[in-house]
């Protein structure tokens, strides 16, 4: 544990935090761009510092998200989405600054606990990982699919329009099993597909401007809670279950390459609600609908570190980038890193540890002018938004198609609050749709078109199962309650 | 003034002796090499190590500029509108050719002028260590003997490996199913958990598991041995006429003047012989290629060329 004496790799954790959290707040940074802008800085620096900035930049940035989603209902990262539900309600009622707290301390349990997942359990999480074929991957994303009925709010039949308005977005791209191109028009820029951080930052960030523009007086400042508030020893007790719950369902999604932060987030919210005693409460202002998304998206930023580091196998962007970290400094994450370069190893987890602890104190230096920052008058507010939104857009990848594509989806979002359709729904579809299309499609491809292959596959059938049987339960209990 | 100094350097070279030509300055101070691949990615690797060997040799700054985004036909549109003074190049892998067959953007390959070939990424073919096959003929002749019955899986639906197996499958006549992942880590986990008979890649790709001895290499798909494996028979060594070529280069604006691309050839000639960059690139199991301006324009034709002929029968594209 050598990085808690070097002051250097203490700095970085420090820095590589606070870069992560602002990239994370700003709508359209995605904690795997925070992590690009920053990857070539690392070249010149020593291997164990530069991966600890790496991962800290994640940590921050898995976190930072939440901020805009509690404040201005706009997700800075794919994975604060399903916090934007209660979270926003909160500040809403004028509880911005405990939402905020509660946000704070369950992404450090969150992150803690994948700390000491991804130290103790590498070994039998990785064989987790390795268990997923193509047939496991769309139970998985079936089984996704199943929190719809949570997000719907009102109207089943408007979330399952919304899903599949989701679903057909992921469709537009590279075909992904014969290579085709489909719904390009010829356009380059769509043959990777709408990249689901463009569909987010246009329905939640864009969207919401237009509705505060379009409100009679919206020039006026509420009056709102200007201060953070860390919940109570009562309240901690009290969002302990649903920290729980976002912990496993966190460490689950963590080692399986390709699910990540923004499934688990939404799993742990729809699990948070369901073994609630009040589930009624959730989508009002419950304090347990932020401390589930937010404890499960930070548990990721640890356990996705599980197949990069057992098996050279990255299973996000974010992993990817972290990959390239290591590869530049003649590293190779695989199941011989513990033996040739321990230190760096150990060293990785004493920067996640440093990682946490800085999120913590940055995070209560940042979140009182966080505070200060939204209650200013709006005209000022949103034309800042606004302005952050495009440049932070266009600085992706410097694409004005990019830029074209999130004002318009920013249109299509704001009618459609105006139909009364939830847009959660569709973030989950336009998420959820490559990986339900492909490992459908690549199972069939491996079995010969036997559907077959879903049943004999003892994981596929086993989240199938649960798929079914969870629905089944939300149903049964939906008509209950209307009788 | 850019252009004006590049003449000017165009006549000197007429007036010095051919020896001379590599101690020339060049036209202009710094390069900027322009890469589709994010930071950290293939070619973005690719690129700053070669600099780092490049500046003392040529005496110029370069500057690497990611442009991401139109899978790779952003990157290409920027170099094919800049000025041809020497001043920006792309770096080149089969992916710039593969785009332009595939979505026909308003700038292509064929904007780009090829200015060399430097490396060849040697592509192998392996299995997991708990698989009966040992050798690529071993495996082929299970193929043989039971068709439609192996499965084989490539990194990306439209990439080069997925069309050497499908090539392979219609050589032996294995009517294997050719699955498409999406990247060589998705890969990896089904060749690792048997899902997959075969995979295919690039060597740096699957290092961890090789060192961990987790997968077994059957065959390389290049024209001869590799120098680091030198036990590893050839695809065609072992009866599968299959050799695939990914290539690594670089390419400019078209109307750059020759004295510029004879500056590079040297420039570049003389760092793959450095033993401190052979050392590099070694390691990365990356084959020197080095093809000077007219052998690549007619090696990137040709390969366009099989390539879209490929594409056509696959019907990814009409």
């Amino acid at each position: 544990m050598g990085a808690f004496t070097d002051p250097w790799t203490v700095a970085t954790a420090f820095g590589g935090v606070l870069w992560g959290i602002l990239g994370g707040a700003l709508p359209g940074i995605s904690p795997s761009i925070a992590m690009a802008l920053l990857l070539p800085f690392t070249y010149g620096m020593e291997p164990i510092p530069a991966i600890v900035l790496l991962a800290s930049v994640y940590v921050g940035a898995e976190y930072g998200g939440s901020i805009p989603a509690i404040l201005i209902r706009t997700p800075g990262t794919n994975s604060a989405a399903a916090t934007t539900l209660d979270g926003y309600e909160m500040a809403r009622q004028g509880k911005g600054g405990e939402a905020l707290g509660i946000s704070l301390i369950s992404g450090l349990v969150g992150g803690l606990f994948g700390l000491v997942v991804l130290v103790l359990a590498t070994e039998p999480l990785a064989r987790v990982a390795l268990a997923f074929t193509p047939a496991a991957y769309f139970g998985l994303a079936v089984l996704g699919l199943s929190v719809i009925a949570s997000l719907a709010g009102g109207s089943l039949t408007k979330g399952l329009i919304a899903a599949a308005l989701g679903l057909m977005v992921a469709t537009v791209g590279t075909d992904p099993v014969s290579g085709v191109p489909r719904f390009t028009f010829g356009s380059p820029e769509l043959l990777g597909g709408i990249r689901p951080i463009l569909v987010m930052v246009g329905l939640f960030a864009v969207a919401e401007m237009l509705v505060q523009i379009g409100e009679p007086e919206w020039a006026k400042v509420e009056a709102r809670d200007t201060r953070l508030k860390l919940p109570s020893l009562a309240m901690f007790r009290r969002l302990l279950p649903a920290q729980a719950i976002g912990c496993g369902i966190g460490t689950f999604e963590g080692v399986t390459p390709g699910a990540g932060g923004t499934i688990a987030a939404f799993m742990a919210y729809n699990e948070a609600r369901r073994w609630s005693k009040n589930p009624d409460a959730f989508g009002k202002g419950a304090p347990e609908g932020v401390a589930a998304p937010e404890s499960a998206n930070n548990v990721v930023t640890a356990t996705a570190l599980v197949p990069l580091l057992s098996l050279g196998i990255p299973g996000s962007n974010s992993a990817a980038i972290l990959l390239g970290g290591f590869l530049v400094h003649g590293l190779t994450p695989g199941p011989l890193l513990f033996e040739r370069a321990p230190d760096v190893v150990w060293g990785l987890y004493g920067g996640l540890l440093i990682a946490n602890i800085a999120m913590l104190l940055l995070g209560l230096v940042i979140l009182t002018p966080a505070l200060w920052l939204v209650n200013r008058p709006k005209p000022f507010l949103v034309a800042t938004i606004l302005a952050l939104i495009v440049s932070g857009v266009f600085a992706i990848e410097q694409s004005l198609f990019d830029v074209g594509l999130v004002l318009v989806v920013g249109v299509i979002g704001y009618f459609l609050r105006w139909a009364g359709v939830p847009v959660l729904p569709l973030v989950l579809g336009v998420v959820l749709g490559f990986m339900l299309e492909s490992n459908y499609r690549r199972s069939l491809v491996l079995s010969g078109g036997d559907h077959r292959v879903f049943i004999e596959d003892p994981v596929a059938l086993g989240l199938l199962t649960a798929a079914v049987l969870l629905t089944g339960f939300s149903l049964w209990r939906e008509f209950r309650r209307n009788a | 003034m850019l252009t004006r100094r590049s003449f000017a350097a165009a006549s000197a070279a007429a007036l010095v002796p051919f020896s001379a030509q590599a101690q020339m300055r060049y036209p202009v101070p710094t390069v900027t090499l322009v890469t589709h691949s994010s930071p950290g990615g293939g070619s973005d690797v690719f690129l700053r190590e070669l600099i780092k060997h490049l500046h003392p040799v040529m005496g110029v700054n370069f500057a690497v500029e990611n442009v991401r985004g139109g899978s790779g036909a952003t990157a290409v549109a920027r170099v094919a509108r800049a000025r041809p003074d020497g001043s920006m190049f792309y770096a080149t892998t089969p992916t710039y050719i593969q785009t332009t067959l595939l979505s026909r953007p308003e700038f292509g390959y064929d904007s780009l002028d090829p200015l060399a070939i430097v490396f060849l990424d040697p592509e192998v073919i392996y299995t997991r260590v708990e698989s009966p096959f040992r050798t690529l003929a071993d495996a082929v002749a299970h193929a043989k003997a039971n068709p439609g019955r192996q499965r084989w899986g490539a990194a990306n639906p439209a990439s080069l490996e997925r069309i050497a197996f499908e090539k392979m499958n219609r050589l032996i006549g294995a009517r294997a199913a050719v699955v498409s992942h999406e990247g060589g880590g998705d890969l990896m986990i089904n060749v690792l958990n048997g899902t997959l008979d075969l995979g295919i890649g690039e060597i740096q790709e699957i290092r961890a598991q090789l060192d961990a001895n987790r997968i077994r290499l059957l065959g390389v798909v290049t024209e001869e041995r590799l120098p680091d494996f030198p036990d590893l028979a050839t695809a065609r060594e072992q009866g599968v006429d299959l050799v695939v070529t990914k290539f690594r280069g670089l390419a400019g604006p078209k109307g750059m003047p020759d004295e510029i691309a004879a500056m590079w050839h040297d420039a570049l000639r003389q760092v793959l012989a450095s033993p401190a960059y052979k050392e590099q690139y070694a390691k990365e199991s990356l084959v020197p290629a080095l093809k000077g301006r007219e052998e690549a324009r007619r090696f990137t034709a040709e390969f366009a060329a099989e390539i879209a002929a490929t594409l056509r029968e696959l019907g990814v594209v009409r």
